[in-house]
């Protein structure tokens, strides 16, 4: 598999958020801003890295039948690491996002991609894979954290955008603001999707009828 | 009953998963444990530095537990240059918040008179009970107050302290903590205080004045 292909299928045509909608959990509950949206995405990243890297390399050691658990274990020992070292040398960060980082142990997204991608490939591939199965996972934080911080709190990134007189709209910080930005979000991806895949489409045809004039009438 | 050879590879397998993962985790423990002592430490200096006059010891030195040991409480005194007490400060919780506890630094001077508050750990909703923190005005308006000097409850509860548009839940909790360690104060005030000047190697009664050389 090419690496480019990883990423761009890590990224983009296969995002944790916008396509396959898992790791909803940590999405929904974090992102009342962009930076709380970046340190989750930043310690999930971590952890998948940790995880698909040592996946991959026992992928022929572990038996079949205990390769959950123990992907779980090795999941959860990352988890715990990254939140410890959270909480030493980033202890306020850590106190806001708290209760989600030891979550991250049940982020599906996350045994998801130990067993689907990182058992069945090499060590360098798991960890492309997971570099870019994470950033594509900040992203959405990131994306859906400063939409909400920017509708709710008129800011982003703590900087104030539309000035003191904007009346916040609580309700994008609230959980319902949550869901509302995400459906929008997921339609404007759809939306990008659909022009990439229709212009794909069109400069195929192209391609074709010059290959084949003759066809020009039929399509 | 005889285990087979793939149950015992089964068996192998997930020990040492779990084994490796328990020494990583007791290795990055051993790594963590200080600098997680130091931070907590630091944040808690920064707070105390808000809620406490302009003092010239350390308070988490200095500091003494009251109470029964299933509910003990750790007092913060503030010393000025010559070993006078000139504020306490200590946490109280508010378990009724909106999500969860709050946790609220509260400063008092000896003579019962809040010096200010600060909360310093809390799950309210951003942009609503999170005034709690954030409004500054709000968060004012307890200092200089005693038991005596205001009604401890929040305007719409009959009472002389603002609530926030949407959010009643979260100041409510907070006066009502606020007022209990005002009352925990004015019932344990001479006990207190005894205990800080004993602390200081001067009795109750001793005026701390006639005791500079005793100042560690």
């Amino acid at each position: 598999m090419k690496k480019s292909d990883i990423l761009a299928d890590g990224f983009w045509h296969n995002n944790t958020i916008f396509t396959q909608l898992l790791g909803m959990c940590p999405l929904l509950g974090v992102t009342t801003s962009a930076e709380n949206g970046f340190w989750m995405g930043a310690a999930t990243v971590l952890v998948l890295i940790g995880s698909n890297l040592v996946v991959s390399l026992v992928r022929n050691v572990i038996p079949k039948n205990v390769r959950i658990p123990s992907y779980i274990t090795i999941i959860a020992a990352f988890v715990t690491i990254v939140g410890m070292a959270m909480d030493a040398w980033m202890h306020e960060m850590y106190l806001i996002l708290g209760l989600f980082i030891p979550l991250i142990v049940v982020n599906c997204a996350i045994l998801g991609r130990a067993e689907a991608f990182a058992s069945k490939n090499s060590v360098a591939d798991a960890v492309t894979d997971a570099l870019a199965v994470g950033l594509g996972f900040t992203f959405a934080l990131v994306l859906l954290g400063g939409v909400r911080e920017l509708l709710g709190q008129g800011a982003l990134f703590g900087f104030s955008v539309f000035g003191d007189s904007y009346p916040d709209v609580l309700m994008f910080i609230l959980p319902p603001g949550a869901f509302i930005a995400l459906g929008f979000i997921l339609a404007g991806i759809n939306l990008i999707n659909r022009r990439l895949a229709s212009r794909a489409a069109s400069m195929h045809a192209k391609q074709q009828t010059a290959m084949i004039p003759a066809t020009q009438e039929a399509t | 009953m005889k285990l087979d050879k793939d149950q015992i590879r089964m068996v192998i397998a997930l020990f040492l998963v779990a084994a490796i993962a328990a020494i990583l985790l007791g290795l990055t423990d051993i790594a963590t444990r200080e600098p997680i002592a130091a931070a907590q430490k630091a944040a808690l200096h920064q707070a105390l530095r808000q809620v406490l006059p302009q003092h010239a010891n350390d308070p988490q030195n200095d500091r003494i537990t009251m109470g029964p040991a299933d509910d003990k409480v750790d007092i913060y005194p503030a010393r000025d240059s010559d070993g006078h007490t000139v504020g306490l400060a200590w946490e109280v919780v508010a378990p009724d918040g909106y999500s969860g506890s709050i946790h609220i630094l509260v400063g008092v001077r000896p003579d019962e008179r809040i010096y200010a508050i600060r909360v310093t750990e809390h799950h309210e909703t951003p942009g609503l009970g999170d005034g709690i923190v954030k409004n500054h005005n709000w968060v004012s308006s307890f200092m200089n107050q005693s038991l005596n000097s205001k009604i401890w409850k929040v305007k719409k509860d009959g009472g002389d302290f603002d609530q926030f548009t949407g959010a009643t839940i979260s100041p409510r909790a907070v006066v009502k903590a606020v007022k209990s360690a005002l009352l925990f104060f004015n019932s344990h005030k001479q006990a207190i205080l005894g205990r800080l000047a004993v602390q200081k190697g001067v009795s109750p009664d001793q005026h701390p004045e006639n005791n500079k050389a005793g100042t560690q």
